[in-house]
């Protein structure tokens, strides 16, 4: 029971950690809390089914094509939708939110309600680990999930490219003296985080079937560990990726799993009512409340 | 320095509209008219559409009172726009509103005449409280928390099962007829429209709006801005829990469908496209948007997609919205006129 | 800045325009079941249901398929005149979860007051919505045959005012029947394979929960064990806490109970986690012929459920596979194997329900076709057509008195019926996960 959980526990938190990456990157770096998340997400997740149903192209080849694709839309948003509104942070949000609506519904329109959607695992098959056991593809989802943070945290310090866009996100004006340029900034961090999020639907849906509705529940999903966690740190988000996770498995183990979905709307009120900067989050706080 | 003409547009209030500013004894007819046309003609239209019962037919009179429901939403949004508080959620106050009454009429068989009332304002009230706490949030951290709380309060009526669960609750008492619904809701959008925008013409209202302008200087001036922004929300919530209270009533049904993202959604897009900040901007979106999804009905889920994009059209290219537009366009006219050009000016 | 502006406005508009355009075109072909057999005036059917979702989607087929036939030959004779029938459908989007009833009334209404339909098929999808909308039905007076909502609250508000309701009629599974169908189903694999630990998960929702419960009562009354019974919120994709916990207790049979799409992820997390238990159940994307496909062969050995026949051929009832043939000729292979387990059946034949009434009747007045319709007696796809008191078809286990739901067995890419008896065509076979 115990090893379950811890294992479950991890991959809950990862999954958690990969779905909220794409949404807190955007965020932090360029400010814009983009509602479209659940969009691009479930976006990237037709896109690849279509690539390789429609069209025919092989899965190792789908996949690094539909991460470009999702980036691609991501600048795209930028440019059409947010450039003109920036800094406006009530217009952001509900462009972002008009935006991924938009590509959800349109979805459905399309006919993409039917059983039949699936994307295949990276690698089949299970393994057993402290006698519990657990296939590849949730396993890879820990990796995965692991590997991206690292890879952000990175860049996100040691890489220039990394440091003009933080630079951007804590004091524009002053970024913008020292020559980075505002707009491909935050269309850069846009496109980064909708890769991101493809790459977290494609590690992610191969578990079950594609389903319009899981594009709302991604987007709350994103939102509540973003927010718990603070929603510039990339510390915070791992930490409350795990508190939440974990949360999850404990509250299903030895509770009761219906409660499951409703702890991240409860993890994010109370935090938005009590500390709405995040457990990590610093630098906004002044900002957030009179 | 040679200077060179350009041409640039001006706006000038019409003489008509100077003329009728301040002093009424001396105006004429015509003057009159201009001022209160377009008023009566709201209101005169919006009273005598239930008489036309024979010739629209049952169908459209229901589409007039949910255009009014989201109206009402719309106007307490805009309300809670002017405060400077950003709600995603309007389907808060519309859900408890709705389960309020619902709950009141099954618990106690009380007729809708006693319910409603109190379920808006003792709705209100609750909603209060409930936002007490976050309002001194800014910026998108309060819009993220109403966005939430509908989601949450479904989920937890879907999970603990009270108040009817999923199944909801059915079968409560209806209203008389179709045609006393039209009324009643008409005359309170109506009410709340005018009351809301004479509200702000108050010293009261002044204060409202110089917490959204800048809350710091107004807690420099010594006011209790928590405490305004508390009275606001109640009276924000009113109109919304009415809504919530009478289609409840009128639909003889309230489950969690009642705090639908719907709910949240097209009072929002009504405020956006009529212009926020004019109470009467919110009323005129939700005049154009309802009715126009009910004629694109046969789209099916399209018309959300449809929504979206006029949505996005709106807050990105025209934020000011169609009502100040249209009431620009009453009171003053443009023309070209000509100019001199600095170097470099374009 | 200002021509940027107005290029954006223009950019949407055109939008919009070629999106309007695009679902105008797609709209009209939805409407099928024309009339140009004859000239007299049609008789009109309405359908309002959630056609986005793939119960109300399918059911809309299965009626146009009946419609078809039915104007094939010429149509029905009402007082002397050979009449056509025709569809007029609406899309109510209920299947969306952000939907207030009151849009979904308000579509139905729209159809009611405007295309003035002589009848209702297939109806409203979700059960609230159909509570709501009986009220409607008996403002306007139309017979209303529904065949999707499965809430056992139909029968009870029908006998809450028969007068003012007794124009609803429901031709669907209820979540009644289906406890007896998953009780019996349980005593049948207990008594072949000596079974007795049961573990029952389900989603939180009414006619679930319901079927959880009651499913729950049986078995502990009839010498089983239930180790656990869990609920899972609409939308959860996490199942390893009761999968851990029917592992751990030794389930050899694991009850599912859910229409979601993320119930796919049950099956496959069961199958990773190497749980060695029966699965027997319903779990709605394993129910369509394709199923094997989209999980890629792991929906070997589940038991799962149609609830209705119609969609899963079964031999012992002959039109249940010329339905299948036809629904492949018309519609595509394709779709055929898309079907769900829900709805079409009853509402194909709830097609030659009403036009068998209303040629009794010899009327479309709506309390004479009521009449006619109470004293339905006929052979269907889903098996014997008889109503109760209440209205509601009657399900049973044999296909010759009553209508029947059926389970199934997916054994090599194919759905077998095991389940009742008079239409099993195989027993059920342990997978070989099991047979260690």
């Amino acid at each position: 029971m115990e090893a379950s959980v811890l294992i479950f526990g991890l991959v809950n938190s990862a999954t958690l950690m990969l779905v909220a990456l794409g949404f807190s990157l955007i965020f932090g770096l360029s400010g814009v809390a983009n509602l479209a998340h659940g969009g691009i997400y479930l976006f990237s997740g037709y896109v690849t089914w279509m690539l390789m149903n429609y069209l025919g192209v092989p899965f190792l080849l789908a996949v690094p094509l539909t991460i470009i694709i999702a980036g691609v839309l991501g600048a795209l948003i930028y440019w059409v939708a947010l450039k003109r509104v920036r800094g406006l942070h009530l217009s952001e949000v509900i462009a972002t939110f008009a935006v991924g609506v938009a590509i959800l519904e349109l979805f459905r329109w399309m006919g993409f309600v039917t059983y039949e959607f699936t994307l295949p695992v990276f690698i089949k098959g299970s393994v057993d680990i402290a006698g519990v056991s657990i296939d590849y593809q949730r396993l890879l989802i820990i990796g995965i999930g692991l590997l991206l943070a690292f890879a952000l945290w990175v860049f996100s310090r040691y890489t220039k490219m990394g440091l003009a866009l933080r630079g951007m996100a804590q004091d524009e004006y002053t970024a913008l003296s020292i020559g980075i340029d505002s707009d491909w900034a935050a269309a850069l961090s846009m496109a980064l985080g909708s890769a991101i999020a493809a790459i977290a639907a494609i590690s992610i849906l191969p578990l079950g079937i594609i389903s319009i509705n899981m594009g709302y529940e991604v987007l709350i999903m994103a939102l509540a560990v973003s927010v718990v966690g603070g929603l510039e740190s990339i510390t915070g988000l791992v930490v409350a990726s795990i508190i939440l996770g974990f949360a999850k498995t404990i509250t299903g183990t030895y509770f009761d799993p219906k409660w499951m979905e409703v702890i991240y709307l409860f993890a994010l009120v109370l935090v938005l009512a009590i500390k709405p900067s995040g457990l990590f989050g610093k630098f906004k706080e002044l900002e957030e409340r009179v | 320095m040679s200077a060179k003409v350009g041409y640039r547009k001006e706006r000038l209030d019409r003489g008509i509209k100077a003329r009728t500013d301040d002093i009424f004894a001396i105006s004429t007819y015509r003057e009159i008219l201009y001022l209160i046309l377009p008023r009566v003609f709201v209101i005169a239209g919006l009273l005598i559409f239930p008489l036309l019962g024979d010739f629209t037919g049952v169908y459209w009179q229901n589409v007039i009172v949910i255009t009014c429901t989201i109206a009402l939403l719309a106007l307490s949004w805009d309300l809670l726009h002017s405060v400077g508080l950003v709600s995603l959620g309007q389907a808060v106050f519309f859900g408890v509103g709705a389960y309020i009454t619902g709950f009141l009429a099954q618990q106690f068989g009380l007729p809708p005449l006693v319910t409603i009332p109190l379920a808006t304002v003792f709705g209100a009230l609750v909603c209060t409280m409930l936002l007490y706490p976050v309002l001194r949030l800014r910026g998108v951290y309060f819009g993220l928390i109403t966005f939430a709380l509908p989601l949450l309060f479904m989920r937890i009526i879907e999970t603990t099962k009270v108040l009817g669960g999923t199944e909801g609750m059915s079968g409560l008492p209806a209203l008389p007829s179709i045609a006393i619904s039209l009324y009643i809701i008409i005359t309170i959008t109506l009410v709340c429209v005018f009351g809301f925008q004479r509200l702000f013409e108050t010293d009261y209202g002044l204060v409202l709006k110089a917490i959204k302008d800048n809350d710091r200087s107004v807690i420099a001036a010594g006011f209790n801005i928590s405490w305004f922004k508390a009275q606001a929300v109640f009276i924000a919530a009113l109109p919304a829990t009415f809504a919530g209270a009478f289609l409840t009533h009128h639909y003889q049904f309230v489950g969690i469908p009642a705090f639908a993202t719907d709910y949240s959604i097209l009072p929002l897009a009504s405020a956006i496209v009529g212009g926020p900040g004019s109470f009467f901007g919110a009323m005129l979106g939700a005049f154009l948007l309802v009715p126009l999804s009910e004629l694109l009905r046969d789209l099916g889920t399209l018309r959300i997609v449809i929504y979206s994009v006029i949505l996005l059209i709106f807050v990105v290219g025209l934020p000011e919205g169609l009502y100040p537009y249209l009431r620009r366009k009453y009171f003053q006219f443009e023309r070209v006129v000509s100019m001199e050009l600095e170097e470099g000016g374009k | 800045m200002k021509k940027r502006i107005s290029g954006l406005v223009l950019f949407g508009v055109v939008l919009i325009g070629l999106l309007i355009i695009a679902g105008c075109g797609q709209s009209n072909t939805s409407t099928g079941g024309d009339s140009k057999t004859s000239e007299a005036k049609p008789i009109v059917i309405g359908v309002a249901t959630a056609l986005g979702s793939i119960e109300g989607a399918d059911s809309l087929r299965a009626v146009e398929l009946a419609v078809e036939e039915v104007n094939a030959g010429g149509g029905i004779t009402v007082k002397g005149e050979k009449r056509p029938l025709k569809i007029v459908s609406i899309d109510t989007r209920e299947h969306e979860p952000g939907l207030p009833v009151h849009d979904a009334l308000a579509a139905l209404e729209k159809l009611i007051t405007q295309e003035k339909p002589d009848a209702m098929l297939v109806g409203s999808f979700r059960s609230e919505v159909m509570l709501s909308a009986m009220d409607l039905i008996a403002k306007y007076k139309v017979p209303n045959i529904v065949s999707i909502a499965m809430t056992p609250e139909f029968e009870k508000k029908l006998q809450t005012n028969y007068e003012n309701y007794k124009y609803n009629f429901r031709m669907g599974l209820t979540s009644a029947n289906l406890v007896q169908y998953l009780s019996k189903t349980m005593d049948f694999i207990g008594k072949e394979h000596g079974f007795k630990k049961a573990y029952i998960v389900n989603q939180e929702v009414l006619w679930a929960e319901g079927t959880a419960k009651g499913v729950k009562k049986y078995l502990e009354a009839n010498g089983w064990q239930v180790i656990g019974k869990d609920t899972y919120a609409t939308g959860a994709s996490d199942f390893s806490a009761s999968l851990t916990k029917a592992k751990n207790g030794g389930a050899e049979v694991i009850i599912p109970i859910f229409d979601m799409p993320q119930s796919g992820v049950l099956l496959k997390q069961a199958r990773s986690m190497k749980v060695p238990a029966l699965m027997a159940g319903f779990i709605s994307p394993a129910a369509p012929d394709s199923a094997w496909k989209t999980f890629d062969g792991e929906v070997d050995g589940l038991v799962n459920f149609v609830f209705e026949i119609g969609p899963l051929p079964v031999k012992a009832v002959n039109k249940s596979m010329t339905f299948n043939d036809n629904f492949g000729k018309k519609f595509g292979v394709d779709q055929q194997a898309k079907m769900g387990g829900h709805g079409p059946g009853p509402a194909y034949d709830s097609v030659f329900v009403l036009t068998d009434a209303i040629k009794r009747a010899d009327s479309l007045e709506a309390n004479a076709v009521v009449d006619a319709l109470k004293k339905t007696d006929m052979e269907g796809v889903i098996g014997k057509i008889k109503f109760n008191e209440n209205h509601q078809v009657i399900y049973d286990i044999d296909p010759k008195t009553s209508a029947i739901g059926s389970a199934f067995q997916w054994v090599d890419g194919k759905r077998i019926p095991v389940f009742p008896e008079a239409a099993a065509e195989a027993k059920i076979k342990l997978p070989e996960f099991m047979n260690k």
